[in-house]
């Protein structure tokens, strides 16, 4: 069949396909509240239309027809695949069921990049806090002296401020600094992960070390007191989420350089999807905690046996919703 | 690699065809949306300054929604495109051409964070710079890919002619070239014309003006026009 006779008879379908592009491709909740008033292509037909154009788009370039024709067909061909193959929308309903059962089950999925990811935050952590009870100068060989004398400052037991680890900033800056910062390590500790897994050991191990000295050199220097009270209340959401941040980037650097019986690209595509999962858990803790951390731990005045109670207690809910959440639940896929 | 086109077949087995979008691209519409970002902080600065210590924890709210969420939103909210990317006529789009959901939005835009390093996206530089279809890690990662969205052309028929049949048969590809000068000489200056009808003397047999009509001529009986 000649270009011209081809067009002439198919023109209207293309037409009518390129309308109902048009009118209806571009919100979903638009196309419905307009379904009885529209006219044109029937909704109900247009994967069949679909079907109908690419066969007369490859019949097209089969035949050798001019650029015109077969740019149109594929440009509407595109349009017509975007619309027909776009991602659902976001499952808002389902966040619950992803704070609750989802997310706990996918932490428990990583459980080896988990041990490990801890093992490298807590070991040189439980270390440096314990070399420094025995040599309290070794402290100077890891942080500076000025660092240290302001880590000092904000715990003295001897000042009696009202605002624990604050020199004067409120409550809301603080919130907004914690979020900005823990979060952002938080992502960073997992994508780092691409680097064959050394950012994020080197995150998490500089992060066990740093957190190491200022304990063991507070607790040597006696200003222990005040810094449990204030650490006791986030440290469960906060360490939690950071590991499970490691044991993200772990798992991505394993992808990269294990990735097993996948193609390296395609086992970087799970762990990235895994890890963008385990990253919105993350958010939300470590939002948790930056709240916790700017308007709960700070405060002077609580009582300690409640202070420690309620820190103890978010530990145990932590570790309790990781450990238990989503067990018998049916699976979503 | 010299063709930067990636072609996806579809389930319904036509290609689609992706033209990947190179690094100068995407750092210009990069540095556009720095450029809104920059000035979005700038406004919410000067409105929050007024609030004190109160408006500097929520400035640091508002940049990490600002540095984090901003390409997300805009990649899967408005097809894949932020304003910078707009202004380039950049699209993200999934390996498979589909578009891009939230969380492929979300993990490339977390792996920024690696393409930075060590400064200036010299990592996301070099990586795309290697791949074919010029992904930085992130995209390799979430399984997408920048391509230059497809631009609406004007159409245009061809020139209507007496219709000529050609003196020898025209292969394919040679046809699509004839009927392709045909539907763009709207377009071309009349020395143009002669000049590209010239290049084609052993099929029309004669040159300048009469050359172009016979050609024009052949094009319209290509097309399937008769006389």
């Amino acid at each position: 069949m000649r270009q011209e006779a081809f067009v002439a008879r198919y023109a209207a379908e293309w037409d009518a396909f390129e309308q109902w592009l048009d009118a209806r491709e571009g919100s979903p909740r638009r196309a419905r509240a307009t379904r009885r008033t529209w006219t044109g292509l029937a909704d109900e037909d247009m994967p069949a239309r679909y079907r109908r154009l690419c066969q007369q788009q490859a019949l097209a370039r089969h035949r050798g027809y001019s650029p015109q024709v077969t740019a149109r067909l594929q440009g509407l061909m595109q349009r017509g695949h975007n619309v027909l193959y776009r991602p659902a929308p976001p499952p808002w309903n389902g966040a619950l069921r992803f704070v609750m059962a989802d997310f706990p089950r996918l932490v428990r999925a990583q459980r080896g990049c988990l041990w490990a990811s801890l093992a490298l935050l807590a070991l040189p952590l439980v270390t440096m806090f314990a070399l420094l009870q025995v040599q309290p100068d070794l402290a100077y060989g890891v942080m500076s002296p000025g660092q240290l004398a302001k880590m000092e400052a904000m715990y003295d037991p001897a000042a009696h401020a009202e605002r624990l680890a604050r020199e004067s900033q409120t409550d809301v800056q603080m919130f907004g600094y914690y979020i900005w910062n823990n979060v952002s390590i938080g992502f960073r500790t997992f994508a780092s992960g691409l680097l064959a897994g050394l950012g994020t050991i080197f995150v998490l191990v500089s992060n066990g070390v740093v957190m190491g000295t200022v304990a063991g050199h507070l607790q040597a220097v006696g200003h222990g007191g005040p810094f449990w009270r204030f650490v006791v209340g986030h440290s469960a959401p906060e360490l939690t989420a950071i590991v499970i941040a490691g044991a993200g980037g772990l798992r991505l650097g394993l992808a990269l350089v294990a990735p097993g019986q996948l193609r390296r690209v395609d086992a970087l595509v799970r762990a990235g999807r895994d890890g963008g999962r385990l990253c919105l858990g993350i958010l939300l803790m470590l939002v948790f905690a930056a709240f916790v951390e700017a308007f709960w731990s700070s405060t002077a005045s609580l009582p300690d046996p409640v202070r420690f109670g309620v820190g103890g207690g978010l530990w145990l809910l932590t570790i309790g919703w990781l450990w238990r959440g989503g067990r018998g639940v049916a699976d979503a896929r | 690699m010299l063709d930067t086109v990636r072609e996806v077949h579809t389930p319904e087995g036509v290609a689609l065809r992706l033209p990947a979008a190179g690094p100068v691209p995407r750092a210009l519409a990069w540095l556009i949306d720095l450029a809104i970002r920059g000035a979005a902080l700038m406004a919410v600065s000067i409105v929050l300054g007024m609030f004190g210590e109160f408006g500097g924890g929520v400035y640091l709210i508002v940049l990490f929604v600002v540095f984090w969420a901003y390409p997300v939103v805009f990649e899967a909210m408005y097809g894949g495109q932020t304003p910078g990317k707009r202004a380039l006529g950049l699209r993200v789009v999934s390996a498979d051409g589909a578009p891009i959901g939230w969380m492929a939005s979300f993990v490339r835009n977390l792996m920024r964070a690696v393409d930075m390093l060590p400064f200036g996206y010299g990592a996301g530089l070099v990586a795309s710079l290697a791949d074919p279809w010029s992904r930085r890690l992130g995209d390799m990662v979430a399984g997408t890919l920048v391509i230059h969205a497809p631009r609406e052309r004007l159409r245009m028929a061809a020139v209507q002619v007496t219709p000529l049949a050609p003196s020898a048969p025209l292969q394919t590809h040679e046809q699509q070239a004839v009927i392709g000068f045909a539907e763009r000489a709207h377009a071309l200056t009349d020395a143009r014309q002669r000049e590209l009808a010239d290049i084609l003397v052993p099929v029309t047999g004669a040159r300048g003006d009469a050359g172009v009509m016979r050609l024009l001529g052949i094009a319209n009986w290509l097309l399937g026009r008769r006389a």
